[in-house]
């Protein structure tokens, strides 16, 4: 009983001197809605990384800024054309590993390699489009495009994008014998990383980052304001949105019903991108996908008339909380003005009749197309093809995704009143996911791709190339779920991205364009929101419409990292970085046109 | 001659308690694949974001995944890997959280479960059989009626709806406690006194929230069996003895408190899922959020893990009560010597 006693009071004694640590709160970002279950690894070759480690630890050569269309050197200082398929990368002699060591062409070759060996890895896929990679010099790599097929946004893209990791950790793992998509990189102090940020601590409800003070890129960029970055994991969205409400939370990604409210009615210091409508970026567009291969959906009658009958409006409105616009037929997301030079607006206008060619929402057209195309309505007011069978669909959403599931609801009750019966399925994630990519859905509301430099050959792509597909029953997450089989797009695909001259590219837009105006293979619905929010208690200089110098400011968004550049504390607020800036006006970053024209006049 | 007949009870116990482990862990291995969907859906779909500029990869991807997991594989030839895996201790890797084992992740969180759902179990035993005892002892005063009363209304109410009241009036309302979690954001786990208290701040609603709505069920119980023995021959013929009524109500409380221990070891798995869905409510960093994750996103080797160990555990649990039992009731073991 004694010696319990003793060591009772040793216990109390010894936690007396130990103070509990805590982050320093002026000097933590904390952040919300990018993680939502514990931690999994800090090793970009496993399926899957950590939050941040992407964003902050691992680097690439050029950063890709979607605002001002440009490229920032990071990990290079400069590119050259060797010719016109033939791409070098000069690294900065200061790019260092977080243990001194350079950062050298090797790492880069290394990291392709080992990708394309892993299947998995930053750069997967490199391989369809890059035929070599070299050493030039130890700080020189050259990249060498396949020229069958030739891709130019995507040589550009991995070749610009690459992210080059320590060649001499993994050989080291190699060496030992781990193996390398399990391995967890846990450990702080054997992180080698090249991005100004390493992990810090971690618990299953919690991620830390800790600034490297000594970080390499210092002398160009400065180092990023937050000396701590700290990810809460939240079990939901709720209990994440109070805690940006009570300013525990700096930067969150999260859909937030009636997000106004809080600057509005409760006077927090909360913002998103923009004051009003729609308040969010968007990040990419909405699809109701139709199945090109049930009956009925593989009439492109039908599918024109249901694009007549989606409520866009009331959908936005309602379900959206206003939080996106109606997307435009062409599938180009319209609201970044250098895209508009991509839409074929006289052919929109035809085939709608409106302003900018969106069709707008008419039940009596709809109608009408369908009458047309012998549609019958039958005594239970749902219509019969010619081929006899009945218009009767399901539309599913995962359960849960209470925008989506509101919008389910509005467009059955809409193609209800032009005879299409629809009933609303709201399975759990997998089993919707199932179905949408085996092909075995009718209609579903999904997602596709967002707006980046080879847009709209992206969405194009995703949407359509039936080389993407796979029969009904196979599992496809490459892309067109909708099963939509057309050899000519695939061809126009391939013209558009080998082409250096604007015209040629231009005209296969506009061609695909017409065939979608034929075929409308799925309906582009809405803009679907670039989800961001900031408090301004303890951080300021938030990027956001009045001061927009990132436009991928979501903490969730792999490019994300600008952002702690940008911010500084809200007791010692500092102008946002200079570097940041395209090379005319006084920063270091590239315009994505003088990148093709310098490739349009370097040697074939 | 006591030793013999305990060590068979006890023997027989434990195999009847591996048999039915192995039918519980069968179980487990089918259910989840009896849902619908895909198991990788999760996994490939966050992949398949971000690598929207280059949907080629994916492909490659999902054949790394179907390798590691080997879901396309026949029901049988799984069944046979997750046994055999399992029996290495092997308790395979997550899909959500891939490539992190399942058993890397269940055991930081295991001690915060057993530590919120081990006492709170017990205090609200103890605390509902004391109640129930005085209720059944002063039976039709005040004290039996309001015992009764609230321990009927509070063993109606569900864990978690208690947890929710208790978030919205002591957390949102009054601001006294803190509403989620098991300490302060931004805290980093050290052994401190700032720290210890910390916790405890965090720990009174979820603990309180089990404890109440657990004691009711015992407290009526416990009262209808007092009430019962106080009626039975012994204790008439020892008040009729002139025996101190103290001690009558010892006598019948002890021979009461035999069928609440059996109750207690049945109860266990329902007290643990009942602690799974209270650490939901609180966003305690338990067992409950990883398996509600697991269950969601189809992730069957983590569904599978924490079952094993959750159910291992109160098995274990049943067999020390089996054993506390056997050693306080003289009957049950001699009942084994035929």
């Amino acid at each position: 009983m004694r010696r319990f006693g003793t060591f009772f009071l040793l216990l109390v004694v010894l936690s007396l001197t130990m103070a509990a640590v805590t982050l320093p709160r002026e000097e933590t970002v904390y952040v919300a809605g990018a993680l939502w279950g514990p931690a999994t690894t800090w090793n970009l070759y496993a399926a899957q990384s950590t939050w941040g480690t992407d964003q902050f630890l691992y680097l690439p050569a050029f950063q890709y800024d979607l605002g001002r269309d440009a490229w920032i050197p990071v990990i290079a200082e400069k590119y050259e054309f060797v010719n016109s398929t033939t791409l070098r990368i000069y690294i900065r002699k200061e790019a260092k590993w977080s243990d001194g060591r350079d950062i050298t062409s090797e790492d880069f070759m290394y990291t392709f390699q080992l990708t394309k060996e892993l299947g998995i890895g930053p750069g997967a896929g490199w391989d369809n489009y890059i035929e070599s990679i070299n050493r030039v010099g130890a700080k020189v790599v050259e990249f060498k495009a396949k020229t069958k097929p030739l891709n130019y946004f995507q040589f550009l893209s991995y070749a610009l994008g690459a992210q080059p990791m320590p060649k001499h950790v993994y050989e080291g793992l190699k060496a030992k014998k781990i193996n390398i998509g399990d391995w967890v990189n846990d450990k702080p102090s054997e992180q080698v990383v090249s991005g100004p940020y390493k992990l810090y601590f971690y618990a299953p409800d919690l991620v830390v980052y800790q600034r490297i003070d000594n970080w390499w890129g210092k002398s160009i960029f400065g180092l990023p304001k937050p000396k701590y970055i700290a990810h809460v994991i939240y079990k939901d969205n709720p209990t994440a949105t109070l805690a940006i409400e009570r300013g525990d939370v700096d930067w969150a990604g999260l859909f937030i019903p009636s997000v106004w409210e809080m600057w509005q009615k409760k006077n927090l210091p909360v913002g998103t991108w923009y004051k009003s409508k729609p308040y969010f970026l968007p990040d990419g567009v909405g699809f109701v996908y139709l199945n090109n291969t049930k009956p009925g959906l593989s009439d492109p009658e039908v599918r024109k008339a249901i694009a007549y009958a989606i409520p866009y409006d009331d959908m936005l409105e309602k379900a959206y909380f206003g939080y996106g616009s109606q997307a435009h037929p062409s599938f180009v997301i319209d609201l970044f003005e250098p895209n508009k030079q991509h839409i074929n607006y006289d052919l929109w206008k035809k085939t709608f009749g409106t302003a900018d060619g969106r069709p707008d929402y008419n039940l009596d057209k709809a109608k009408k197309i369908l009458d047309d195309a012998g549609y019958k309505v039958g005594k239970d007011g749902i219509r019969v093809g010619p081929d006899g069978k009945k218009l009767s669909y399901t539309i599913s959403v995962p359960y849960g995704w209470t925008d989506w599931m509101m919008m389910c609801e509005l467009i059955a009750k809409s193609l209800k009143q032009i005879g299409i019966e629809v009933i609303t399925e709201f399975p759990d994630f997998s089993v919707w996911a199932d179905r949408m990519t085996k092909g075995t859905f009718d209609m579903i509301i999904s997602w596709s791709v967002g707006p980046s430099f080879d847009h709209p050959f992206n969405i194009y792509r995703f949407v359509l190339d039936k080389r993407l597909s796979a029969p009904v029953g196979e599992v496809t997450w490459a892309g067109d779920w909708e099963r939509y089989d057309n050899d000519e797009i695939a061809k126009l695909l391939d013209t558009a991205v080998s082409t250096l001259d604007p015209a040629v590219r231009k005209n296969a837009y506009f061609r695909i364009q017409e065939i979608i105006a034929r075929d409308m293979p799925s309906i582009p619905a809405f803009y679907t929101a670039h989800w961001y929010e900031y408090s301004t208690k303890y951080w300021v200089n938030w990027p956001n419409q009045d001061k927009p110098y990132w436009f991928r400011p979501a903490p969730w968004h792999a490019d994300t990292w600008p952002v702690l550049f940008g911010i500084s504390s809200a007791k010692n607020p500092q102008p946002v970085p200079k570097w940041l800036e395209t090379v005319d006006n006084g920063g270091l970053s590239i315009p994505t046109s003088k990148i093709f024209k310098d490739l349009q006049s370097a040697k074939k | 001659m006591k030793f013999k007949p305990m060590l068979k009870f006890i023997g027989r116990r434990f195999l009847f308690l591996l048999l039915t482990y192995i039918v519980a862990t069968t179980i487990v291995f089918i259910l989840p694949r009896a849902i619908p969907g895909n198991p990788l859906s999760q996994l490939l779909s966050n992949l398949s974001r971000v690598a929207q500029a280059n949907p080629e990869s994916i492909r490659a991807a999902e054949r790394v995944l179907l390798e590691e997991f080997g879901t396309d594989k026949p029901v049988m030839v799984q069944y046979v890997n997750f046994i055999s895996k399992a029996l290495r201790g092997d308790l395979g890797i997550s899909i959500t959280y891939y490539p992190r084992k399942v058993i890397d992740l269940i055991i930081p969180v295991i001690p915060w479960t057993l530590v919120l759902l081990l006492p709170a179990t017990l205090t609200a035993w103890w605390l509902g059989n004391k109640l129930g005892a005085i209720a059944g002892y002063r039976r039709n005063t005040w004290v039996d009626k309001w015992v009764l009363t609230s321990s009927m209304i509070l063993s109606q109410i569900p864990y978690y709806w208690l947890g929710m009241i208790f978030i919205y009036l002591f957390g949102v309302k009054l601001g006294w406690l803190p509403v989620q979690g098991a300490y302060s954001q931004g805290t980093i786990p050290s052994f401190s006194l700032s720290f210890i208290i910390d916790v405890l701040k965090h720990y009174i609603m979820p603990f309180a929230s089990i404890v109440l709505s657990a004691m009711g069920g015992w407290a009526i119980g416990m009262r209808v069996m007092i009430v019962y023995e106080l009626g039975s021959d012994y204790a008439l013929f020892s008040e009729y003895l002139g025996m101190e009524d103290k001690r009558i109500f010892k006598y019948a409380y002890r021979n009461s408190l035999l069928p609440q221990i059996t109750g207690l070891a049945l109860s266990l798995g329902g007290a643990l899922g009942g602690a799974l869905i209270t650490e939901i409510v609180f966003n305690y960093p338990g067992t409950g959020y990883l398996l509600f994750k697991g269950l969601t996103t189809l992730d069957y080797p983590m569904i599978q893990g924490i079952f094993v160990i959750l159910i291992a555990s109160i098995y274990l649990a049943n067999f020390v009560v089996d054993f506390v039992y056997a050693l306080i009731d003289p009957r049950i073991r001699l009942g084994q010597e035929e």
